[in-house]
């Protein structure tokens, strides 16, 4: 354990010298972001120019769940971005066959290749939006809703990895799963606004199946009204360590069928 | 063309992944705006109905695959791998080639995608309000407007594309334009929903001309004078588009140093 994190803090300070070289590079990067992230604000105000309140919920409650939902994003963009590229091109160009060479874990080594500072910008823009609304809007704060939400965030952002891990496993077996990635990926878009405006089958289905819920939505909605911790915390932290339990033994299963591509 | 058309049956799996996460974005957008529209009480939203929108937001993801053009990640990756050369030593014109290329997949992609979308779109709206309202005159206006558009989109997208002559982070570069895009063109919020200064700067950007135009159009929302200034208003991009990715390219081509070989 101690040498993992040894090598990380090596991967890692290896990419912050590469953002340093071409800061430019970077800049573009988290400009990018932020300006992606300002202009689904802009949506959002100019829906509420309109309405009072969208499914009971008021400008600032909704910003403050948009806000939440980016920061288990952005930290899993900021650590696993690699991951893209394993279903994208890493293992389609048979490179996948360096990870395997290694004394060190293969998914632990493509996660820890990169760091993507290019999150920034979702993070900013996430912790800002909370503080914020924070004001304005009535949050639940107690000594254990602290304490729940510094806890629920890992789990909320180990959400997106498994689903990262999972689909993009799918490459040892057809070479190239950067579609399927992107496919399932973009549902996150259902996690920024209450669940209660989809119909039934798509509110289980990004609860139960895609549970991209539990990555804004839910947690968020604990900490706006306190209600539910057990469902909307609790149902966080199992479904995580579910979905992180299957993608782990599709990536296994997946190593384990992988032949490399060859040139 | 042919290759292009080849080239998409390859990566037939990466269109239909696009496809379909185009699709799931529509859903949401569509849920969305039914829970603004049941929030506000009235079913009528400055000249929009809930039918409408949801017409609005189909049209928009038909239009935005028929007027996609990659040409931007092509470029980008040719200048940075020096694979440019190669097209630069070939006696075709350079942006023609990736044009030629770009026509034979959209070519496909409109049998097998918008083909299907429009008959959907237009059951739904058949059992929607009542009747069939389906406009012949209006679909072949929307598809001179689209190819407007799609040639406008391409210029777009080649003019971003060179900027890889100067910046590395086409990746970054690639979300800022498409959010940029995905904003200004109206394909996330119909345009006459904006702050009325906003609405007529961005009427006259390049960017609505790339999907707002022509969905416009197909909906019926303008008439026959409207139809020609709009469609008038296309074209002058479409050239001043042209002329401005030739002078990037004559302007970069001369930066351009190929390492390796």
């Amino acid at each position: 354990m101690h040498r993992l994190f040894k090598i990380y803090r090596i991967l890692v300070a290896q990419n912050l010298k590469r953002v340093m070289e071409y800061k430019a590079d970077f800049l573009t990067g988290a400009v990018s972001f932020l300006i992606d992230q300002a202009i689904g604000i802009a949506f959002i105000f100019i829906i509420f120019s309109q309405i009072p309140q969208l499914a009971g919920f008021t400008f600032e409650q909704i910003v403050f769940i948009y806000g939440f939902s980016q920061i288990p994003k952005g930290l899993d963009h900021l650590l696993t971005d690699n991951l893209w590229c394993v279903g994208y091109f890493i293992v389609k160009k048979g490179d996948f066959d360096k990870y395997l060479t290694r004394p060190i874990n293969p998914l632990f080594h493509v996660i820890a290749e990169t760091f993507q500072v290019d999150a920034v910008g979702e993070l900013v823009v996430g912790i800002a939006l909370m503080i914020y609304v924070s004001g304005s809007v009535n949050l639940y704060i107690t000594p254990l809703s602290v304490i729940l939400f510094i806890l629920v965030i890992p789990f909320s952002m180990l959400i997106y990895t498994a689903i990262k891990i999972a689909t993009g496993a799918f490459a040892f077996w057809i070479k190239s799963s950067g579609f399927i990635i992107q496919m399932v990926y973009g549902m996150n878009e259902f996690a920024k606004y209450p669940t209660t405006i989809y119909s039934p089958f798509i509110r289980n289905f990004v609860t139960y199946i895609i549970p991209f819920a539990f990555t804004g939505y839910y947690p968020a909605l604990y900490f706006l009204t306190g209600q539910n911790p057990l469902f909307n915390i609790g149902g966080t932290v199992i479904i995580s360590v579910i979905f992180m339990s299957i993608a782990l033994l599709i990536w296994h299963k997946g190593l384990s069928a992988y032949e490399s591509a060859g040139s | 063309m042919k290759a292009g058309i080849q080239s998409l049956i390859a990566y037939r799996m990466n269109f239909l992944g696009f496809a379909i996460g185009g699709l799931i974005y529509c859903f949401v957008m569509y849920y969305l705006w039914k829970a603004v529209f049941s929030s506000s009480g009235s079913d009528n939203f400055m000249g929009f109905s809930m039918v409408d929108m949801t017409l609005y937001l189909f049209l928009s993801n038909v239009t935005s695959q028929l007027t996609f053009s990659s040409v931007c990640d092509d470029v980008g990756e040719e200048i940075r791998h020096g694979d440019i050369a190669m097209r630069l030593l070939k006696p075709v014109n350079t942006d023609l080639s990736y044009l030629a290329n770009e026509i034979g997949g959209n070519y496909l992609k409109f049998i097998v995608s918008t083909i299907p979308m429009i008959i959907g779109i237009e059951i739904y709206r058949t059992l929607a309000v009542g009747n069939f309202m389906f406009n012949i005159g209006n679909f072949a206006l929307y598809l001179v407007s689209v190819i407007l558009a799609y040639l406008i989109s391409f210029r777009v997208n080649l003019c971003f594309g060179f900027m890889a002559f100067y910046v590395k982070n086409l990746w970054g570069m690639n979300i800022l334009k498409n959010s940029i895009i995905n904003f200004l063109s109206g394909m996330l919020i119909p345009l006459v929903f904006m702050p009325e200064f906003l609405r007529k700067i961005l009427e006259y950007m390049p960017f609505s001309s790339m999907s707002y135009t022509p969905v416009m159009i197909y909906m019926g929302k303008y008439d026959t004078t409207e139809i020609i200034f709009r469609i008038a208003v296309q074209a002058v991009w479409a050239i001043l588009l042209y002329a401005l990715s030739k002078l990037i390219w004559f302007h970069a081509v001369k930066r351009l140093t190929v390492q390796g070989g």
